[in-house]
């Protein structure tokens, strides 16, 4: 056991659905975990609806995002709604040391499936509710995803320039901020269970949690009374700091100037040795005050450039310089290919496709994508068999009452 | 020791912390769980206390605010481990340890003679978390990095902005942050595992892929043989579309998720009811497919001239109204929409007060309570504790190394006078 995977002894009842809450737990499945995922066979999976899609066709499997969030998950298709999926669930429970949830607050409680509930059956469980906002206050009924807890937390306004509307970051972007804290906070209350014997309930709001993002903006306010607002590519620590345009259709690369000799290293690189003298420019204060100056000079050399050669150059001269990475330049991009980052998974129905590899690498005991996301009730018999033993009569019996759609 | 961590879920481990201002965040996350940790700080002070903004923006090392932000439930102690004594009681530490993280130029450790597999012979059970831009090793592994640098690396870079300007990132530096949380996790897994098999190992984050989860799996696209989405200041442009997420509202703006689908029609079909209850649309536009509108969309049977006459119509409709009223009309109604907030709002959201989330330190040494950002979740039996205010430079250095390791108050001072702590 000792060279097994690192949570191979840790099983999980998981009902979260779209993508902040599995998210959390494809993590903990990469690590071994054991994830029974209860998947509805009438509502669909939002995430199954959203892009990116396999060859670019919509599917019920061929999300990417959903493949992603999933990999690695036992499937089980379970209509909630049928009371007798109840004695299902409770054996799922009876087995499960962790119970993980996304719904909006109170649709747990309409199934008689609540902490208080649940822990009725098993004293010791550990359970996690996630949602936007949390479980309770007047704002706790809000549902739908990581833009709008995003938006509510105060990113989007900290995303875009300073002269247009805020632009936002991209997507749902609590909903890639709070599966980490989702994730650690199942660890360590396995460790105090371990230790105590002790379970409990955890009520994640994804934006309380994501506001530990934003810390440092949010004590500029409660101890200096400024109000951050987006600010472009600008740094309050460095300048130059920008995205400059280079040769060919919509490609970009950044540069960041850490320190003074770096500015005087770039202004070299790019045959400007004027600029290095200029004492306007000495300091990243000054640079700051004269941006649009020096913005125009690098920009003047990187358009000549193309992106890749343009970092491999400024690299080589120990500046901070990378190209702006679309999907297609990732997939060549030769450190991404060093650390696994796509990893090839064959799915039930789609055959060959790509998911994200782990991204924390474990030296002994590496993380492994062990399958792709299941098809909606793709392991229902699997789990009745091996994980519940059910027998056949039994299973003859659920099935025709339409437990599992 | 802390007598108050006693009941925090780490409370039994401790945290060796050298992360530069890189990887703060992560040994933060132990402590608040309830870890012991020792942030082990060069003798000038962490390279993360000449981070901005400062207190009264007047720059000192103990008033840093993005130190506050990330070293909360930390002791410090100072350490030059550049030097061999320092490096030697740095390895006296290491025995009762369970976790270290550093965030150096990868190889920066091992130079020192303190690269993990030194620290393993000392403590096999050791989990030895290292924090990085591009990952321990491969061919970018010693490049120059920055916040942009890796945002730009990984993905969300180019999907963020304004499609007529560069991309842009968010103004408040993140890539170091998923890095370290990912780390969190990475650690807490290997822990777990340690406890089976009595051997730790080396957990290796780069920020690279930490920040590609900030894509929506868009980093995806390649690989699946999908069109790439394409920035567009406040939504998306996906293959002809171009989709808003930012919409305007009386008095600012809001985020509203208007889309198509079997999942998301539904929620788009319930608002333009409404919208149209209010007069902003006649009965037709109100009964359109919502469900299949995006394919249609994409096939042709709608014209996109249709899709852009409904936003013009949902704009009406959300730019009569301030954000407060649409805000309730999401509660009341279910609506996918959301205010766009300042960090002015957040700090006074009615929703925070009412969930108890905001946290106050008192820095005696400024005579003065800081409102902090609170736990990151609720837990009802292991509540996580803000037992410390971020430390000044150097603060435990007594009680750590005269208190527990045993030295004398004249080695903690000769040690001092030569610099090394």
């Amino acid at each position: 056991m000792a060279d097994a995977l690192p949570l191979a002894d840790v099983r999980i009842l998981d009902f979260m659905w779209v993508m902040a809450g599995p998210a959390a737990t494809r993590m903990l499945a990469d690590y071994g975990a054991t994830v029974v995922r209860i998947e509805s066979p009438t509502r669909v999976d939002t995430a199954r609806t959203l892009q990116p899609f396999h060859n670019n066709t919509p599917g019920p499997d061929s999300s990417g995002l959903f493949g992603n969030c999933n990999a690695g998950k036992l499937g089980i298709s379970l209509d909630l709604g049928n009371p007798r999926s109840r004695e299902v669930v409770f054996d799922l429970l009876r087995w499960a040391q962790v119970v993980t949830e996304s719904f909006s607050p109170k649709a747990m409680r309409a199934w008689g499936y609540d902490y208080e509930s649940l822990r009725k059956v098993k004293p010791d469980l550990i359970m996690v509710s996630t949602c936007l906002m949390g479980q309770s206050g007047p704002l706790s009924r809000i549902a739908g995803f990581g833009n709008m807890a995003a938006a509510i937390s105060g990113f989007h306004n900290l995303t875009g320039w300073a002269d247009r509307q805020p632009a936002g970051p991209f997507g749902a972007y609590t909903d890639y901020v709070s599966p980490r804290f989702t994730a650690m906070a199942i660890l360590a209350a396995l460790d105090h269970h371990r230790r105590t014997g002790e379970g409990q309930y955890i009520d994640q709001s994804q934006a309380e949690s994501s506001l530990h993002f934003l810390s440092p903006a949010i004590l500029d306010y409660t101890v200096n009374g400024r109000i951050q607002s987006r600010a472009g590519n600008s740094d309050r620590e460095f300048a130059p700091h920008g995205v400059y345009p280079a040769a060919g259709e919509d490609r970009w690369i950044a540069i960041v100037c850490q320190s003074d000799s770096q500015w005087r290293s770039l202004c070299s690189a790019i045959k400007r040795a004027d600029l290095a003298n200029d004492s306007r420019l000495a300091t990243a204060a000054g640079r700051r005050e004269h941006s649009a100056e020096i913005d125009e000079a690098i920009s003047a050399w990187t358009r000549e450039m193309g992106a890749g050669a343009a970092e491999a150059f400024l690299q080589s001269r120990a500046i901070a310089a990378h190209q702006v990475q679309n999907s297609a330049q990732i997939a060549r991009d030769p450190q991404m290919a060093h650390r696994g980052h796509f990893v090839e998974v064959n799915h039930s129905t789609l055959g060959k496709t790509f998911v994200e590899g782990p991204r924390a690498r474990l030296s002994r005991t590496p993380a492994r994508v062990r399958s792709a996301a299941p098809f909606v009730g793709e392991h229902t018999q699997h789990v009745l068999e091996n994980i519940l033993h059910y027998d056949e009569e039994r299973i003859t019996d659920l099935v025709a009452a339409g437990v599992f759609g | 020791m802390d007598g108050l961590s006693a009941m925090g879920m780490l409370s039994p481990y401790r945290v060796l912390d050298l992360a530069t201002e890189r990887g703060v965040l992560c040994g933060q996350l132990l402590g608040d769980m309830g870890a012991d940790v020792i942030k082990i700080e060069p003798p000038g002070g962490s390279p993360a206390r000449r981070l901005g903004p400062f207190v009264n923006d007047e720059p000192h090392p103990d008033r840093s605010l993005y130190w506050w932000a990330y070293n909360r439930n930390k002791r410090s102690i100072t350490l030059d481990i550049d030097r061999p004594e320092g490096r030697e009681l740095l390895k006296r530490l290491v025995p009762a340890a369970q976790f270290l993280i550093e965030s150096f130029n990868p190889g920066d450790m091992a130079a020192r003679g303190l690269g993990y597999e030194t620290m393993a012979a000392l403590n096999p059970a050791l989990v030895y978390v290292s924090i990085s831009a591009f990952g321990q090793d491969g061919p970018k592994a010693s490049y120059a990095d920055a916040d942009l640098i890796i945002m730009a690396a990984g993905g969300p870079l180019v999907l963020t902005g304004d499609d007529d300007r560069p991309p842009v990132r968010l103004s408040v530096p993140q890539a170091y942050l998923h890095a370290s949380a990912d780390a969190a996790v990475g650690a807490l897994a290997a822990h777990h595992e340690s406890v089976r098999s009595g051997r730790g190992q080396h957990v290796d984050v780069a920020a690279e892929q930490s920040v590609a989860l900030a894509t929506q799996s868009y980093v995806l696209a390649a690989p699946l043989g999908s069109v790439e989405a394409r920035r567009m200041s406040g939504g998306v442009k996906f293959g002809p579309l171009d989709i808003p997420l930012v919409w305007p509202a009386k008095d600012g703006y809001i985020a509203l998720t208007f889309l198509f689908g079997s999942a998301l029609g539904v929620f788009t079909r319930k608002l333009m009811e409404y919208v149209c209850a209010r007069g902003f649309c006649d009965e037709a536009t109100r009964d359109k497919d919502w469900i299949a509108f995006g394919d249609q969309l994409f096939s042709g049977a709608e014209p996109l001239s249709e899709f852009e006459r409904i936003k013009q119509i949902v704009m009406n409709f959300t730019r009569s109204h301030t954000k407060a009223e649409l805000l309730q009309l999401a509660v009341e109604r279910g609506f996918l929409m959301t205010p766009i907030t300042t960090i002015e709002e957040v700090v006074k959201s009615p929703q925070l007060e009412s969930r108890g989330y905001w946290r106050t330190l008192e820095h005696p040494e400024l005579g003065r309570r800081v409102t902090y950002p609170g736990p990151f979740a609720k837990f009802s039996a292991t509540p996580l504790e803000y037992r410390r205010r971020p430390p000044t430079i150097g603060e435990h250095n007594r009680e750590i190394y005269c208190g527990e390791m045993g030295l004398s108050e004249a080695e903690l001072a000769n040690l001092a006078e030569r610099g090394i702590v």
